[in-house]
């Protein structure tokens, strides 16, 4: 039952040139960072470029098509004017707030990318309380969205911020019982014992393994993710009838495009922590027929991986061009008095799981 | 993994920032801003917390107080109307008393934890994984008498009440409509 594994051909070269292990230490974990913020940055461009497309399809339309190949220029034409834009605070503005929001809000997400596994040694920090990590840091986002909304100086802004931060905090507390209840079936808070517990076939992915309540566990994780996202339908924060664009209406230029790469890197973790939590991580989909998966074992574990989220994102991009937007006491409602519970019944019911069969 | 000299250096710049960043939280005009920079002196406590290899009690400190106190604080500050837009007036008497206060209350402290040779430790000292995930869980529901299971049971409990008494009153005003 052995994959293809990568061992750590560019650490090991660093180490043996460096004699210093302080100094190649130092710089294998620079090396390892900006890996992971040219993976986090390049990945942007592509997955607004599906977004596009996918929208388009679901509403019967071609989308972007004339720059290059089926429109595949149009990002990176945006990504241009987007950097050449002039920025720019609105009068009364408190500067020194305004622009420091957007860094915040990208903060959250490359920090909790160092904690995904990608494969058996892709891992920029093997933190036993990686679960917990990821928590913390998500606080960082709804901050930024909370200062920027404050300090564009507006009041459909500042609207947007309050209701998506209310949102984002209502939504956090589903969001880590979740969690909590992956860590308390698989016994740890590692990612990578997280995926190491669902080796096997793919039978053993805690989606399938735990009878129904793995399933809903994900359906679960799935709703609340969607509104951590700020994404439709939750995109509460946004509701552009309503409040223009929310709290990133003043922003323009580079400010804005870090709000936008701080959404879509977003994107990109959740749906890393969705996979790593329910679908088995970079661990092959084995189904129990030696000749097929002998074949399957032979595929490195990081495409598994990437396969994994791309087919994650394509959900969520799914889903929120096809619901509709609920009001906002619906969407608090919602949390507090049906997920919550189902929450805290899940919790229960998987407690009595691990007791019984575990 | 690091010598003990890169660790002191490191340790420096970080209790710089945290003591830069706390001057301006108490210095600040804007009450927004100075919940930010709150944020920014408890990150820096967190980092304390990790370069003596309690990760756990790390990510606690990032999860509560950055994460959880300062975000209510400042959801505070923005319901509340234009209390984050008004300059705040300190008065000058006032400053000046309170820094006589402040200054006096560290040198006290400086003058006599000091002598306590004690206090002065270094991280191999500690006990290896003595604060890790697994060890705190254990300790926490352990019924030794170095556990800690009755505060820990009671805690949690208060959690619930809360959980179910906000789901409780989130009902009751849909009723009164």
């Amino acid at each position: 039952m052995m994959n293809p594994v990568i061992s750590h051909p560019l650490g090991n070269f660093i180490r043996e040139v460096i004699p210093f292990p302080e100094v190649s230490f130092l710089i294998n974990s620079i090396i390892s960072i900006i890996a992971i913020c040219a993976v986090a940055i390049g990945t942007a461009p592509i997955l607004i470029y599906m977004e596009r497309k996918i929208c388009a399809h679901i509403q019967c339309r071609l989308g972007p098509m004339r720059l290059g190949f089926h429109g595949t220029l149009q990002t990176i034409a945006d990504v241009m004017k987007l950097l050449f834009k002039e920025v720019y605070a609105p009068k009364g503005a408190d500067k020194f707030l305004f622009y420091l929001a957007p860094m915040i809000s990208l903060t959250a997400p490359f920090l909790a990318l160092t904690m995904i596994p990608f494969d058996h040694n892709l891992q920029v920090a093997n933190l036993s309380v990686g679960i917990p990590f990821i928590i913390a840091v998500n606080g960082f986002g709804i901050l930024g969205i909370l200062i920027g909304g404050w300090a564009s100086n507006n009041k459909y802004s500042l609207l947007g911020s309050l209701r998506s931060g209310a949102q984002m905090i209502s939504y956090e507390i589903s969001f880590a019982l979740v969690l909590l209840f992956v860590v308390m079936v698989s016994g740890s808070a590692n990612l990578m014992e997280i995926t190491q517990s669902q080796s096997g076939t793919i039978l053993d992915w805690w989606i399938i393994k735990i009878p129904v309540l793995g399933f809903i566990a994900f359906i679960m994780f799935f709703i609340s993710s969607t509104a951590e996202l700020n994404r439709a339908p939750f995109d509460i924060a946004e509701a552009e009838q309503e409040l223009t664009g929310g709290y990133h209406t003043e922003y323009n230029g580079t400010a804005f495009a870090m709000f936008y790469l701080a959404e879509y890197i977003n994107l990109v973790t959740t749906s890393s922590l969705a996979t790593t939590c329910f679908l088995g991580g970079f661990l092959p989909p084995l189904i129990g027929i030696e000749s097929v998966d002998l074949l399957m074992m032979k595929v490195p574990g990081f495409i598994w991986f990437a396969a994994k989220v791309v087919f994650m994102i394509s959900a969520y991009m799914v889903v929120r061009w096809t619901f509709v937007r609920p009001r906002v006491d619906q969407l608090m409602d919602f949390e507090w008095k049906f997920l919550l519970p189902a929450n805290l019944l899940l919790l229960a019911l998987g407690a009595t799981y691990i007791a019984v069969l575990g | 993994m690091f010598p003990i000299e890169i660790t002191d250096i490191f340790f420096y710049i970080v209790s710089a920032l945290i003591i830069i960043t706390a001057i301006f939280t108490v210095t600040a005009k804007n009450v927004l801003q100075s919940a930010i920079f709150l944020i920014f002196s408890f990150i820096g406590t967190a980092v304390f917390y990790l370069m003596l290899h309690a990760e756990f009690i790390a990510i606690s400190q990032v999860m509560v107080y950055a994460g959880g106190v300062v975000i209510f604080v400042i959801f505070t500050i923005l319901l509340t109307s234009r209390l984050g837009e008004t300059n705040l007036s300190i008065k000058i008497p006032r400053t000046f008393i309170s820094a006589i206060i402040s200054l006096s209350l560290v040198f006290i402290m400086l003058r006599f934890l000091l002598q306590d040779s004690s206090l002065i430790t270094s991280v191999p000292e500690a006990q290896n994984n003595y604060a890790s995930l697994e060890s705190m869980a254990l300790r926490l529901l352990s019924v030794q008498s170095d556990g800690f299971v009755i505060a820990f049971e009671l805690i949690s409990l208060l959690l619930l009440v809360t959980l179910i008494c906000s789901i409780t009153i989130a009902r009751k005003s849909k009723d009164n409509k």
